[in-house]
């Protein structure tokens, strides 16, 4: 290994042009990921961010001392702006989905989201926040080159033709150490925890009425099988932050990353979390194999037409 | 998620609701897990805002969540006049072999709030 290969590889991994498909689907999930974080905070929109919230802006910012990102600091205290700041956040996000004006709006949620969090640190949960980190490195991603109405309007116009041209990767890379962050450090703090250890955590977890969802089989609750759980996911968390980087086990890394979230999403009350955090793993996938997997659902539906 | 340690708690934060004739009224956030399986994905948020109520370090959150309380419960007749908010919980323990039996509740004051006529417009 050489600096030479070092610099040659570095500037693959980040600059190598790669087709922007991942970080095309990879907006639409998180565009959608932000309008359900929206619609599901409605109904208490005004009490975690009205004038007479729970927590008052100045105590926020006594919490939070200095210059913080916080749209809220600015907008005059009135249930008017403060709802007027949802429906913007929300438009906004649809049309990142979308990809209308995909970078104006990639700006515009990230400032939102982020004022939202700093309005309120005392709601959130792991995948807000990595939405949050997400969505600034998706401000510099050409989230809109493919899968947007961006690209519809450049075609029409005639400025792209039908092939969809590759592009410089570093901001979806930038996603993806971030996603493998969340995990490593996750990991780290857990075996900070004697529990995690030991194996009694998910004892503990399984047993908080408040984040109970749906039943659960009496064999899971057995010490052993929990001591297993635990383990396991001590082990699939530190093989997604370390394991995810080699091509050829990536995927049955990832088949584990699935598993585990989505058991997690089954039994655990805690929303949209797991899909937060799941939406980063298509960033993962090679657009070869993307593409073989679109033009496969494509042949299945044109049988069935 | 649950790192370094889940929290081995079952708790909830309760208020007790004091008026100016002397009347008392208990008041509690939404408990989940007393909500149906779609009721409480949206009120999920309070289980994590009262989670982090009951902890000391926290303390400065109380004040503000007393006064919002007072304004939610009071009447231009009967105003507020007091607010106490109360820790309920129970622990969770394992027993030898592994299994799990509920605890008794037990609960502690976290804070008591004298309503003045400026919190209540």
């Amino acid at each position: 290994m050489s600096l030479s290969w070092l610099r040659r590889e570095w500037n693959s991994f980040f600059f190598g042009e790669i087709s922007p498909t991942p970080i095309a689907l990879f907006r639409i999930f998180y565009g959608l990921l932000v309008i359900a974080t929206l619609l599901l905070l409605h109904s208490d929109w005004l009490a975690w961010y009205g004038p007479h919230a729970w927590i008052s802006l100045a105590t926020m910012q006594s919490v939070e001392p200095g210059i913080r990102l916080n749209l809220f600091a600015i907008l005059p205290p009135s249930d008017a702006w403060v709802w007027a700041f949802f429906w913007i956040f929300l438009s906004s996000a649809a049309l990142l989905t979308a990809g209308l004006l995909t970078r104006v709006n990639s700006v515009v949620v990230f400032l939102c989201l982020t004022s939202m969090q700093q309005r309120n640190l005392f709601i959130l949960h792991g995948g807000d926040t990595f939405l949050r980190l997400a969505g600034f490195f998706l401000i510099f991603a050409p989230a809109g080159a493919a899968l947007s109405v961006d690209r519809l309007i450049r075609m029409w116009r005639g400025v792209e033709g039908r092939i969809v041209q590759p592009v410089s990767p570093w901001a979806q890379r930038m996603i993806q150490i971030q996603l493998v962050l969340l995990y490593l450090s996750s990991f780290w703090w857990k075996l900070k925890g004697a529990g995690w250890v030991n194996g009694t955590a998910l004892f503990y977890v399984y047993h908080l009425d408040a984040l109970r969802r749906f039943p659960l089989p009496p064999w899971f609750f057995r010490p052993m099988v929990l001591k297993l759980a635990s383990w396991s996911a001590l082990a699939i968390e530190l093989s997604l932050g370390t394991l995810i980087w080699i091509k050829d086990i990536r995927y049955i890394v990832l088949a584990f990353g699935v598993a585990l979230h989505l058991w997690l999403d089954y039994s655990l009350n805690i929303p949209l979390f797991q899909w937060d955090v799941l939406s980063a793993y298509i960033l993962f996938v090679d657009p070869t194999d993307l593409a073989r997997a679109w033009n496969w659902a494509k042949g299945r539906a044109q049988v069935r037409g | 998620m649950f790192a370094p340690s889940p929290w081995q708690l079952n708790s909830y934060v309760e208020a007790i609701v004091i008026y100016r004739d002397g009347s008392r009224k208990p008041w509690s956030f939404p408990r989940v897990e007393q909500l149906s399986l779609i009721e409480r994905i949206p009120k999920e948020r309070y289980r994590k805002f009262t989670e982090a109520l009951q902890r000391d370090e926290n303390d400065v959150l109380w004040t503000d969540v007393a006064r919002r309380i007072a304004r939610l419960n009071t009447t231009p007749s009967n105003p507020v006049k007091t607010v106490i908010l109360v820790q309920k919980w129970s622990r969770i323990v394992p027993s030898a072999d592994g299994s799990y039996e509920p605890q008794p509740w037990d609960q502690h004051v976290l804070y008591g709030y004298g309503v003045k006529p400026e919190d209540l417009r």
